[in-house]
């Protein structure tokens, strides 16, 4: 990580050497993600499991609250701050931040919070969080079957890693196993915490079990066994020795080596390969301006060729360029695609309630219902969005791709028509390597910002309570008497009237509220990835403007001036050549 | 004539009708059944702890009790003048097993049958405890195989038969999205709608919610208090009762010798034994001093787990306790299994006759017009003038369209309807709120003014229409109170 801020801190250097605040705004960019990398662990399980007490734990710091019975409701994300202190997260775009006292933050985190908040942001000065981590509790799942556990899950595809929580009272049950396999897919770093070893004698066996469960179901997923009250004991009174008897010397050393280093690793190498571009930026004038000095004959024509592909690199900007084409069609397509699939999913989920009410009687049943409609709309807008999430990653790959071509040609073009061998040689290393931005981050990063995951929880929330209105209770179910029968079903099928409509209200506001969440999204990822290749396209513009302008000023120098420029351009060269061979040599 | 007199003569005129045919067998059955004892299941999540508290409700450690997942057979626990197991399997014909049992729990050897192929075991064992109950053992749901899961299913929503039992004992561990949807399968649909009346919640380990701290009942108590009134818990348990199923069992099966071992832990300085019993392993592994062998701690941390000692030591070294008979008692109190028995006898046995009565119904209803049969219709009729004339029932009916949130009105008016109609306990003192020792003319006084109340609030033309209804119903139970009150 220090080796990559090095990088970019020469690299920043080298911008403002080079007069190219461009270039240096997007590594000061860079140097923030690698200062703040924002690297999710998801703390996920069903409720109750202790999830709390682990993070608490795990920070040596009381920030979760606790309690026997009310539970997490809202996530909680709990990160490095020099300062203590908390915010409340609203939904917004982009998200609205209210400051709140520390000490109050538990009654906007634990069930029955007062106002509906999207989740609690808390920073902390604790070494473990330093590099960037930033540990998230989640409500519990409460059962697969919930809708929470959609709720987890889209957190769970944005973060880094997830703590999968159960606590040793019991062997993982089916519902758990099936949670913990769906996480597992959307996110392959994985670790399963037995909490509470310190209270059930019979721990060593539930982990057995459990290992074995986890074999059974193909999950590469390690357990680690844990006990908080030790944790925070020994936390408090500077003992090693519980430490590494409370099994959080295991965590910690996941936490730190896995979950932070891997993804350090990661952000260095995206660090280094921006470092490299920005040299091949500033290279590209330096070799104009070489082949232009070395053969005065061939100036002419280097001059002609940058003009020439100014022309191009000015049509990369516009609304008619390729890339910019293919980026706004394929968001209006993948508009309408996710939304229809949206239809469509709704009208099964539709199709099905009709059916399981017609089966039932809805005064006996309707919480059950109304929970079993709330999870399944769950699963399906999470369905939803992971092919909007895989639909959008590989639009950006498209609109990469077609930048890249474009981009590309101008700079051969550049080359082809240089005589010097010296010039010709630096036509490999001219391109700029646009292969190294990984395609589809883009999308990603504005995916992440967007979305976060937090948005399901909040959703979801805010759709609770799928209201049947006053159910129809004849007098004759209170006071029995003779006919009963025929009375009840007559009331029966009125009900089941009642509890189709109300449930038709309740897939229409869904469709309603998360179809324009879509669209929103969308847009972002649009106004994101736009924004991202103009600025590509700027900096190319820039550096072909300069390397014209100095083509251009070589043409009027004397030999004298000439052979002194070009000593000075080839150290200026070996320089870059240098800084950029350091970043390549950084591992991808 | 009572209302099991009036089922008997109902069930025997059903028998004649289906006199001859295989359904006939099947009347005698459940006819019988009305002499019998209520019959409990225990019934809930994987390790809920319902074979513990089986064993602290009998007294006695019948009921093997594992870490792992343990009962995987549904198993009848029922009083009898000898002991013997009977195997019912899936095909074939009823076996006697051989058992064994040195300390513990019964061990019982399925003579090389799967427990798969087995259906149900009854297990016959002499007990004053099962005199009054018949306690049924189930396998529990949310289980990681498939096949166990689905027999506690079996037993308590079987798609073509009455349920075998008549009340059940719904042990939760914190509401869980699957439990509602368990104990919801369990409520029958005609002779008294959702039905909160023949099910009790048990908050089981509640030692658990805590993590073992000196003061988890009182948190549980809390929970089970805000269990008990959420309106979908509401609807299908009658109320929620926490237990700490492991200690009940210990206390009231407990020895002198490990009495004797509490002491030795109750005697260490109160930072010494905080240190030794901050972890199960650290209990077992520090203070060699202690003079205990490490079977001997093995020992108690299974019979007591951690809440347990710590809460049996501080009870000793406070003085709370001096001998084996107050720790017992002690304990038992503090478990949470005296207020459950309380509450079991109030809720099921007082009302056994009604319980047994509607099992009966249920099965005949179920059975008239599933198999036609000339006469049927006659049983049918007189099955539903039953059910819409006793007023047992209407008070049943009453209780669940209240707990369904059906019948409003004030929260005070409500609660006072409840009681009346039986809803905390069928006895008199308790439906008119008072203490168990109330005189005679107490009791006579409390009954007038109640019925007066509730004619009032039955003849308001302001009061809704459903609350009237039920009205009428607290009505005529304050008649029958008074009544009774008279005959004494």
């Amino acid at each position: 990580m220090d080796d990559a801020n090095a990088l970019v801190d020469l690299g920043l250097r080298a911008c403002e050497a080079y007069d190219r605040p461009d270039l240096a705004r997007r590594l000061t960019v860079t140097k923030r993600g690698l200062a703040d990398p924002g690297i999710h662990l998801v703390v996920a399980g069903e409720f109750k499991q202790g999830k709390s007490s682990l993070v608490n734990a795990l920070l040596g710091a009381t920030v979760c609250p606790v309690d026997d019975d009310v539970a997490t409701a809202v996530p909680t994300y709990v990160r490095h701050g020099a300062e203590p202190r908390a915010d409340l997260l609203f939904d917004g775009d982009p998200v609205r931040r209210e400051p709140v006292a520390l000490e109050d933050v538990r009654q906007y985190i634990v069930e029955n919070g007062r106002q509906r908040i999207a989740g609690v942001e808390i920073r902390i000065p604790r070494q473990l969080l330093a590099n960037g981590l930033i540990v998230v509790d989640t409500p519990g799942v409460g059962g697969l079957g919930s809708a929470h556990a959609a709720a987890s899950l889209a957190a769970i595809s944005m973060a880094d890693a997830v703590l999968f929580v159960t606590d040793a009272s019991q062997e993982l049950t089916r519902s758990e196993l099936d949670f913990l396999r769906q996480a597992y897919q959307l996110c392959g770093a994985a670790v399963c915490v037995l909490t509470k070893f310190d209270f059930y004698p019979a721990w060593r066996k539930i982990k057995e079990l459990n290992e074995r469960h986890l074999r059974a179901a193909g999950l590469n997923v390690p357990l680690i066994a844990v006990s908080s009250p030790l944790r925070a004991r020994a936390v408090k009174g500077g003992d090693a020795a519980m430490n590494t008897e409370s099994g959080f010397g295991d965590l910690v050393k996941f936490v730190t080596e896995r979950v932070g280093g891997g993804a350090a690793a990661r952000l260095a190498a995206d660090a280094a390969s921006e470092v490299a571009a920005v040299c091949d930026h500033i290279a590209s004038q330096f070799e104009a301006e070489k082949a232009a000095l070395a053969d005065p004959a061939a100036a002419r024509r280097v001059i002609d060729e940058l003009t020439a592909a100014k022309a191009r690199v000015e049509g990369l900007k516009t609304a008619a360029a390729r890339w910019n084409q293919t980026l706004n069609d394929g968001i209006a397509d993948l508009n309408s695609d996710v939304d229809h699939d949206l239809r469509d999913r709704i009208r099964k989920v539709i199709a099905e309630a009709d059916d399981a009410i017609e089966r039932v009687d809805p005064a006996d049943t309707w919480p059950q219902m109304e929970s079993w409609l709330q999870s399944r709309i769950g699963y399906e807008l999470l369905a939803n969005y992971a092919q909007l999430r895989q639909q959008a990653a590989e639009l950006s790959e498209r609109v990469s791709e077609h930048f890249r071509e474009a981009s590309g040609e101008v700079f051969d073009q550049l080359a082809v028509f240089n005589p010097a061998p010296l010039v010709t040689r630096t036509r490999v290393e001219h391109k700029i390597e646009l292969e190294k931005m990984k395609a589809g981050k883009q999308a990603m990063v504005a995916l992440k910002s967007a979305y976060g995951g937090a948005l399901m929880f909040t959703m979801l929330g805010s759709l609770m309570g799928v209201m049947l209105g006053p159910i129809g209770i004849g007098i004759g179910l209170v006071m029995g008497h003779k006919g009963l029968r025929e009375e009840k079903k007559r009331q029966q099928t009125q009900r089941r009237s009642q509890a189709k409509n109300a449930m038709r209200r309740y897939c229409d506001e869904v469709n309603f509220v998360m179809g324009k969440d879509s669209r929103d999204t969308l847009r972002r990822i649009q106004r994101q990835l736009r924004d991202h290749y103009s600025g590509l396209a700027e900096e190319l513009n820039r550096s072909n403007a300069q390397a014209l302008q100095a083509a251009t000023d070589a043409a009027k120098r004397t030999q004298a001036e000439r052979d002194q420029r070009l000593r000075d351009l080839g150290a200026e060269l070996d320089r870059l050549r240098a800084l950029k061979q350091r970043a390549l040599a950084v591992p991808a | 004539m009572s209302l099991l007199d009036r089922t008997r003569i109902v069930l025997q005129k059903a028998i004649e009708v289906y006199r001859g045919t295989g359904h006939e067998a099947r009347l005698v059955a459940v006819r019988d059944r009305l002499d019998e004892p209520l019959r409990v299941a225990i019934a809930g999540r994987i390790k809920a702890g319902k074979s513990t508290l089986l064993n602290a409700l009998v007294g006695d450690r019948l009921a093997p009790t594992d870490a792992g997942e343990c009962t995987r057979i549904v198993t009848w626990y029922q009083d009898g003048h000898t002991y013997q197991v009977i195997a019912h399997p899936r095909r074939g014909a009823a076996r006697q097993l051989r058992f064994s049992r040195d300390g513990g729990a019964i061990d019982i050897d399925l003579a090389g049958q799967r427990p798969e192929d087995i259906d149900q075991l009854v297990v016959t064992w002499p007990s004053q405890e099962l005199r009054t109950a018949t306690l049924i053992d189930t396998p529990g749901i949310g289980s990681l195989s498939e096949q166990v899961s689905r027999r506690a299913w079996e037993l308590l929503a079987p798609d073509d038969e009455e349920t075998p039992a008549d009340a059940v004992l719904y042990l939760m561990r914190h509401l869980h999205a699957n439990d509602l949807e368990f104990l919801r399968a369990f409520q029958d649909t005609e002779v008294s709608r959702p039905n909160p009346v023949n099910a009790i919640g048990v908050l089981s380990r509640a030692d658990e919610i805590g993590v073992g701290r000196v003061d988890s009942m009182a948190s549980a108590r809390r929970i089970a208090t805000r269990l008990a009134s959420d309106i979908n818990v509401r609807r299908v348990v009658q109320t929620v009762v926490p237990v700490a199923g492991l200690l009940a069992e210990t206390a009231v099966t407990l020895t002198e010798t490990e009495v004797g071992h509490l002491r030795k832990i109750a005697a260490l300085q109160p930072r010494e034994s905080e240190e030794l019993l901050l972890s199960a392993d650290r209990f077992l592994e520090k203070f060699p001093e202690l003079g205990l062998t490490s079977m001997e701690r093995e020992a108690l941390l299974g019979r007591f787990g951690l809440f347990g000692i710590r809460l049996g030591a501080t009870l000793l070294r406070r003085g709370v306790a001096s001998t084996a008979t107050e720790l017992s008692r002690e304990l038992a109190e503090r478990s949470g299994l005296r207020e459950l028995q309380d509450v079991l006898g109030s809720l099921f046995f007082e009302r056994r006759d009604v319980l047994k009565s509607r099992s009966a119904l249920l099965a005949l209803d179920t059975l008239t017009r599933g198999v036609a049969r000339p006469g049927a219709e006659t049983i049918a009729a007189e099955v539903e003038q039953l059910v819409a004339s006793a007023h047992p029932f209407n008070e049943l009916r009453v209780l669940s369209s209240v707990r369904a949130g059906w019948v409003t009105g004030k929260p005070d008016v409500v609660a006072d309807l409840e009681r009346i109609i039986g809803g905390s306990g069928g006895a008199t003192h308790i439906r008119l709120g008072l203490d168990a020792d109330a005189g005679p003319a107490d009791l006579k006084a409390t009954a007038g003014e109640a019925l007066g109340r509730w004619q009032r609030r039955a003849e308001n033309p302001m009061t809704a229409h459903e609350l009237a209804v039920a009205a009428r119903v607290a009505v005529r139970s304050c008649e029958g109170m008074l009544a009774d009150l008279g005959r004494v």
